[in-house]
């Protein structure tokens, strides 16, 4: 498949592509998160597209996913609308203050504490680091 | 002579409660053992004390269950030992207690121990039977059960599977146990040895409401066997200030914390380029031992609000290339389709095992990006993503100035 962006043409697999993003999507909706983490990497470094192209367009299809999933477990029953007001609420706080600090702290200091973060939870979560019952 | 007398002093002592005992659950069921608490209303998570006259001589179960219930689901996986297949069955009630408690005797507690000590093998059947506690069983053993026969193909096609037969009263009382495990995953969640009888038939227990129990009304029942079970006595629990009861969690939760969770994580997802589902989701379950399946489901709708803004941002100035993000889009809307449901399949272990080690490999991705020559190539790209991106707020402006001379 060929896109045109900006005036540049890029050529993307599309196999791959949609592949890609089948899987993430089952995984993703399947632990409740975005996706945005994985199908970035997916679409510059797997498909060699620059990040420029990548940013909105990998929303928008990450978006696909996140509004059937959402559609999925409310008609399941398993959203707890209390829960996700009080989550939402500090989502949308956290999306304003967030660009707001981020000069002032160096994006890869941030990234590797990230990097430490996901690691223990990780870890946790699959009980080499033991949690409370 | 003499050993006449004792024969028949005898006879009459053994035989007159033995008399009194046949003649008793016909007569007076439900009158040979009574309830009551100290209070009507508890505040917090205040302790319950529970006092009581049942039969001397016999172990006193006690059912605690609030009146607020909560769905749950399981996927049986459990080899059939006689035809050697796994059953695949789906199990779903919405009717299991949001709290539920039974009171052993303190004479139960090896069996409780034992119980312990299995592990994740252990077994609400079995502790009920061991311990002679099935009579108590009553308020879970009411749950509506149905089952499915999943498949890979119906979990595929977003459904549950064929609708099973309804159960008759015996077996859908044995479907209710392992639910009631899903639930409460661990014996001291359920179970106490802690109920004190006395030799002259009263008996006493205490219950601490636990942190996250739910507001309302709760039933309180003591049983000595399936012909003796007191009549229930109910009492409410008032949350203390600023806890909610959270419906489809089905716990009662303090509202600052997960507000105050979701900014921080939030806030650092942002720095971090991402959203920050993946923090939320297992601190939600390590903090507040949620579901697995409601943590999932609560953080998917309000990842849904970031990209909607995110994407209608991008769109204003003309930054989404349509056909890209549709084409991978729709393969993306199929995955989004099957997750969920597969959520719902697993187990609340399966659940953290495969979520644990989708963060490790994140976590990979992101060292991999900090390396210095992905930090060089980031910085370029960076460039090359600002430069365009003025450029694209500047066509939007100029599109937007221009347009009331074309109208």
């Amino acid at each position: 498949m060929k896109i045109d962006f900006w005036g540049n043409e890029y050529k993307v697999n599309v196999v791959v592509a949609c592949t890609g993003g089948f899987l993430i999507a089952i995984m993703s909706s399947m632990f409740g998160f975005g996706g945005g983490p994985f199908m970035v990497p997916l679409m510059t470094v797997v498909l060699g597209l620059p990040m420029y192209v990548v940013v909105g367009s990998s929303l928008l299809a990450i978006f696909f996913n996140t509004a059937m999933a959402t559609s999925r477990v409310i008609s399941f029953g398993n959203v707890d609308f209390m829960l996700f007001g009080l989550m939402a609420a500090g989502a949308i706080l956290g999306g304003m203050i967030g660009p707001k600090i981020a000069k002032r702290l160096n994006p890869l200091v941030i990234k590797r504490v990230a990097v430490v973060g996901l690691l223990i939870l990780g870890l946790m979560l699959i009980n080499v680091i033991p949690t409370p019952k | 002579m003499r050993k006449k007398v004792v024969l028949l002093v005898a006879v009459l002592v053994l035989g007159l409660p033995a008399l009194l005992f046949a003649s008793g659950p016909v007569s007076a069921g439900q009158a040979r053992i009574t309830v009551s608490l100290d209070k009507e209303v508890y505040t917090g998570s205040q302790t319950v004390t529970i006092k009581g006259t049942a039969p001397k001589g016999k172990p006193v179960y006690i059912e605690i269950a609030s009146e607020n219930k909560v769905k749950v689901s399981r996927l049986d996986t459990k080899t059939d030992p006689k035809t050697g297949k796994k059953p695949y069955i789906f199990y779903t009630t919405k009717d299991i207690p949001a709290a539920y408690t039974m009171l052993l005797p303190t004479s139960d507690a090896m069996e409780f121990q034992a119980q312990q000590k299995l592990g994740k093998k252990w077994s609400v059947g079995a502790m009920l039977k061991n311990c002679g506690a099935v009579c108590a069983y009553l308020i879970p053993a009411k749950a509506d059960v149905q089952r499915y026969q999943a498949s890979i193909l119906a979990t595929i096609m977003g459904s549950k599977g064929n609708v099973l037969p309804a159960m008759d009263g015996a077996d859908s009382k044995k479907a209710t146990m392992p639910l009631l495990k899903t639930r409460y995953r661990w014996p001291e969640r359920i179970f106490s040895p802690t109920v004190n009888v006395n030799p002259d038939g009263t008996f006493s227990a205490t219950y601490k409401l636990p942190e996250s129990a739910p507001n309302g009304a709760y039933t309180v029942t003591a049983a000595v066997d399936k012909d003796t079970v007191s009549a229930p006595v109910t009492f409410t629990h008032n949350l203390s200030f600023g806890r909610f009861y959270f419906s489809t969690a089905g716990q009662s939760m303090g509202i600052i914390g997960p507000f105050l969770l979701s900014l921080v994580v939030c806030t650092f997802g942002v720095l971090i380029g991402a959203g920050g589902g993946f923090i939320l989701t297992p601190l939600l379950l390590f903090i507040y031992g949620l579901p697995h399946t409601v943590v999932a489901g609560s953080v998917l709708p309000s990842v849904l609000f970031s990209q909607g803004t995110g994407i209608y941002n991008y769109s204003k100035i003309k930054f989404i290339n349509w056909k890209l993000g549709i084409s991978v889009g729709l393969a993306m809307l199929v995955g989004g389709f099957i997750g969920p449901k597969l959520t719902e399949i697993i187990t609340l272990s399966q659940f953290k095992f495969l979520f644990g080690w989708v963060l490790i490999i994140l976590a990979a991705i992101m060292y991999w990006q900090t390396t210095p020559g992905r930090v060089a190539n980031n910085k370029k790209e960076q460039a090359i993503l600002k430069e365009y991106k003025k450029r694209a707020q500047a066509d939007a402006a100029a599109k937007t100035v221009a347009a009331p001379k074309t109208a």
